[in-house]
């Protein structure tokens, strides 16, 4: 199933929908308090803000010991006397920011907290300062619009200030929504890219990553204000040519350039003109620095204050959760596909396969499984190398895939090996109809390192029997009739038929795929 | 009526299949009455009874006695399992407290009305070892809320145990008793405190098949979407579901009923059960209990054995948890739904495993609408399980 660390940002995504659904500062610090007690399964958990208990769960009412909590926040003590369980072991993560906090956490067992949980405990305050910040300013709104109806004539500022507060909020809980609806992780970027660029009014705003292949080395994966396919297509650039966000991801927080000799070639180079001032927050995946966000200036003047530093933090802590969460649902997807070429893995195919044969008992139409097996393919592999053989095996399982139903599932078993299972097909003909037609797409030659190959497929194919329920025989006898599809000539399909299993043990050994 | 020796603490349990409810409720009363100083009545009965009068067996069975009861979807007891009968549980002698609590109009106020039950625990004598028991309205949603409420009032202190009343698949109404009343839309509870352990378990059978799928669109206990598809069409094409499924109520809320969603939680995947409140124009589905939104969700699937190996497992935590202690009796809650898996046959194989690990105490209980089981962290409701509470 999911391993901790996908479990985990699952819970922050939970918690991240949880408190951003609540009005005010003290419902989410109560909302939050459960869902990380919860999410850790702890007895319990309460948040602290300096020397005073805010909210808390699991002790008896009237029995909270603000003292030992307190302690432990402040990493006095890392244990607490719980009534009915005894001494659980405690841990906790601090907030900085305006109003800094700490989350504590306590749970029964002698084990204590993993590191994985401490890292989970340490995302939640995060999120929790996020949260905070949000509702504080919207605090402050509320506070602000009653103030500017008394004194709107004379203070127009104050009501700037009121509607960028408004729409900072309005940005935050927009990006909130896309990351837990799982929007698609480009769209969330370019959102927020959009939504520093709308609120900070810088003429330039952009996203650098650092390279997969090379960390010393970032690009721009998101930008506002620049010609954004050229930026998104320039090479990645060493970090000391990045500026301001170069300098943010090594030193892992916020740095400020003025002066337009510090500013990077590459966004002058797309920007068209000097820029003159920049900004720049790190964003992180799973606690590492994994890029930077940044904001630039053309005008001479632009000084940047407290207040940008802190929305330009929140934005790059949003970044940092989508990417995060974004990582994760690709470890998922990987852990149940080949890498190579996205087909089913052999334990999914096989998982599948066997419901579908305890289905098929149910109805009167059979499964049939297709085990196609490429021909000569060690020969590409040995003259070619094994990037021509990757790139064989991808273009055989996009061509697979073109021959199949929706319904139809198709899998890699590893090697030249594929597999495809056909639910509720009307009989053999049906299986042998798309090995048929497998065997004809693959009959095309392969455009494949500039040569033009030719690479075929032998296909067995059986068909589940009524009273029977095993994978492994369906699979037995697939490969039996493959091994025939190869002795009968190779680029072939062939029909299970009892008499193979006799000839196949001889056989097999002098046929050679 | 047995009468056991001198001893600290005894449990009985007592059933009448009688078709009247006063003759019955005081017939199990008389069985279930062992020994001397009983402490607290909890009565399980069948929707078909009449509650006002059972309650009047009961009182005249043993007068005086606190009593906490509810209807079932069958109940449970050394004698195999029933639809029909009263069954009642009893429990007494010096080394045994109890006090009891009841709050009403609990819809759209679960969390104070289970601050206010979780309030007896505090009225019961200091003793080393308690359970609150609590049996809510089964038709009531967000019964986690209710939880929340008790642990807002007792902390860690104390395990929270028991089920949710049920009325055999009627769904409309149950009967919950409790201060010498009957109610509807309320909790009713019983702090039990012991001078020996009290020890909870619970367990289900149930095995995550297939790729995950994310929540991402619920809210009031209902799952709008999943994977941004109609939640009820996921759900239904993930588990190759019949045709009608798609279109008639009845047909889809027994095709999910034995097919509960997972969600993932630090120590196991927990069952929800979202076949009762399928909702087709919306192509939504719900079941009362909440799953986040974001959270991942798995289609589980289990049979008669996985569900009796959790049967086995859950009596055996149980009776493990009371250090060494012989058992003085057991309560039982196990899920209405479970009920649809197992078949008759495998019900009445149920109660012999429970039989055998009671080993010859008496254990009582009731096929329920969702299970109460709060021993560890924070989260206690449960479905499609079996909670097992064993007193030493």
């Amino acid at each position: 199933m999911t391993e901790p660390a996908s479990l985990h940002i699952q819970q922050l995504v939970e918690l991240l929908a949880v408190v951003s659904s609540f009005p005010d500062e003290a419902s989410a610090v109560e909302g939050a308090v459960e869902r990380s007690a919860q999410a850790l399964e702890a007895e319990v958990a309460a948040v602290v803000f300096g020397d005073r208990v805010a909210a808390s769960i699991g002790f008896p009412a009237g029995q909270v010991p603000e003292p030992d909590l307190v302690a432990v926040a402040h990493r006095r003590r890392d244990w607490l006397a719980v009534p009915g369980v005894g001494r659980c072991p405690a841990t906790t993560a601090a907030w900085g920011g305006s109003h800094p906090g700490h989350l504590v956490l306590a749970r029964w067992g002698d084990e204590g907290f993993s590191i994985e949980e401490q890292n989970l405990v340490r995302g939640m305050a995060r999120l929790l300062e996020l949260t905070l910040t949000m509702l504080r300013t919207l605090q402050a709104e509320h506070e602000m619009r009653e103030r500017s109806d008394r004194h709107a004539a004379v203070n127009k500022r104050l009501v700037t200030e009121l509607r960028e507060h408004q729409r900072l909020l309005e940005h935050l809980f927009e990006i909130q929504r896309a990351i837990s609806r799982r929007e698609p992780l480009q769209q969330i970027l370019d959102t927020i890219t959009g939504a520093a660029h709308d609120l900070l009014r810088d003429d330039i705003v952009g996203l650098w990553l650092l390279d997969d292949g090379d960390p010393d080395r970032a690009w721009l994966r998101s930008v506002v204000g620049l010609d954004a396919a050229q930026a998104r297509q320039h090479p990645p650039v060493p970090l000391t040519e990045a500026g301001a966000a170069g300098a943010a991801m090594l030193v892992d927080r916020p740095v400020a350039y003025t002066g337009e000799a510090h500013a990077s070639p590459v966004i002058g180079q797309f920007a068209g003109g000097p820029v003159y001032a920049s900004l720049a927050a790190p964003v992180h995946i799973g606690g590492t620095v994994k890029g930077a966000l940044q904001i630039a200036s053309r005008r001479p003047r632009r000084v940047f204050n407290d207040s940008d530093e802190q929305t330009l933090q929140a934005f790059a802590g949003h970044v940092s959760l989508a990417l995060t969460d974004a990582a994760t649902v690709t470890r998922m997807h990987l852990a149940f596909h080949d890498a190579l070429t996205g087909l089913a893995s052999r334990g999914l195919f096989l998982e599948r396969l066997g419901e579908q044969l305890v289905r098929a008992q149910r109805s009167s139409a059979p499964v049939a499984l297709l085990f196609l097996d490429l021909d000569r393919f060690k020969e590409v592999n040995d003259s070619l190398g094994h990037s021509v053989g990757d790139q064989v095996l991808m273009v055989t399982a996009d061509r697979v895939r073109h021959a199949l139903r929706a319904d139809d599932l198709a899998a890699r078993f590893g090697g030249d090996e594929f597999a495809v299972m056909l639910p509720g097909v009307g009989g053999p003909a049906d299986a042998l109809a798309v090995a048929e037609r497998i065997i004809a797409l693959m009959g095309d030659p392969m455009l494949v390192a500039r040569q033009r190959l030719r690479v075929n497929a032998s296909i067995g194919i059986a068909l589940s029997v009524p009273g029977h329920t095993d994978t492994a025989d369906l699979v037995r006898r697939a490969d039996i009739a493959m091994y025939q599809a190869k002795r009968n000539g190779r680029g072939r399909a062939e029909l299970f038929a009892p008499g193979m299993d006799e000839t196949f043990s001889e056989a097999a050994g002098t046929i050679a795929s | 009526m047995r009468r056991l020796p001198d001893v600290r603490r005894w449990m009985g349990v007592g059933r009448s299949t009688h078709p009247d409810s006063y003759p019955a409720a005081l017939a199990a009363t008389h069985r279930a009455v062992i020994g001397d100083e009983p402490k607290l009545l909890l009565a399980f009965a069948a929707i078909t009874h009449d509650p006002a009068t059972v309650l009047a067996g009961l009182r005249a069975g043993a007068p005086g006695v606190p009593v906490i009861g509810c209807s079932t979807h069958g109940e449970i007891g050394p004698q195999g399992p029933t639809d029909g009968s009263v069954t009642v549980a009893a429990i007494g002698g010096p080394g045994f407290q109890a006090s009891t609590a009841v709050a009403t109009g609990v819809t759209d106020r679960q969390r104070d009305a289970g601050a206010e039950v979780a309030a007896c625990a505090a009225a019961v004598a200091d003793l080393p070892h308690r359970a609150l028991v609590l049996l809510t309205d089964g038709l009531v949603r967000e019964q986690e809320e209710i939880l929340r409420g008790c642990y807002g009032t007792v902390g860690a202190s104390v395990p929270l145990v028991g089920g949710a009343a049920a009325d055999g698949w009627r769904m409309d109404g149950v009967f919950l008793l409790g201060e010498g009343q009957v109610h509807r839309d309320a909790v009713v509870a019983a702090t039990i405190a012991s001078e020996a352990p009290i020890s909870v378990s619970v367990r289900h059978g149930w095995r995550a098949v297939g790729k995950p799928m994310i929540v991402t669109n619920s809210a009031d206990g209902r799952v709008y979407t999943l994977d941004d598809r109609p939640a009820l069409d996921l759900y239904l094409s993930r588990l190759s579901a019949p045709r009608e499924a798609y279109t008639d109520p009845a047909a889809f809320t027994a095709f999910a009923l034995p097919r509960p969603l997972g969600v993932q939680r630090r120590s196991g995947i927990e069952a929800r059960n979202l076949s009762t409140e399928v909702d087709l124009a919306g192509r939504s589905i719900g079941g009362g209990t909440a799953l986040s939104h974001g959270c991942l969700t798995w289609a589980m699937t289990g049979d008669t054995e996985s569900i009796l190996a959790a049967t086995d497992t859950a009596c055996q935590q149980a009776l493990a948890g009371l250090g060494g202690r012989e058992p003085v009796g057991m309560l039982t809650f196990s899920c209405a739904a479970l009920r649809a898996v197992l078949g008759g046959d495998g019900v009445r194989r149920e109660s012999e495993r429970l039989a055998k690990w009671a080993d010859g105490v008496p254990f009582a209980g009731f096929h329920t609408y969702g299970e109460i089981a709060r021993v560890h962290g924070i989260d206690g409701f449960h479905n499609q399980s079996l909670v097992v509470m064993a007193l030493s």
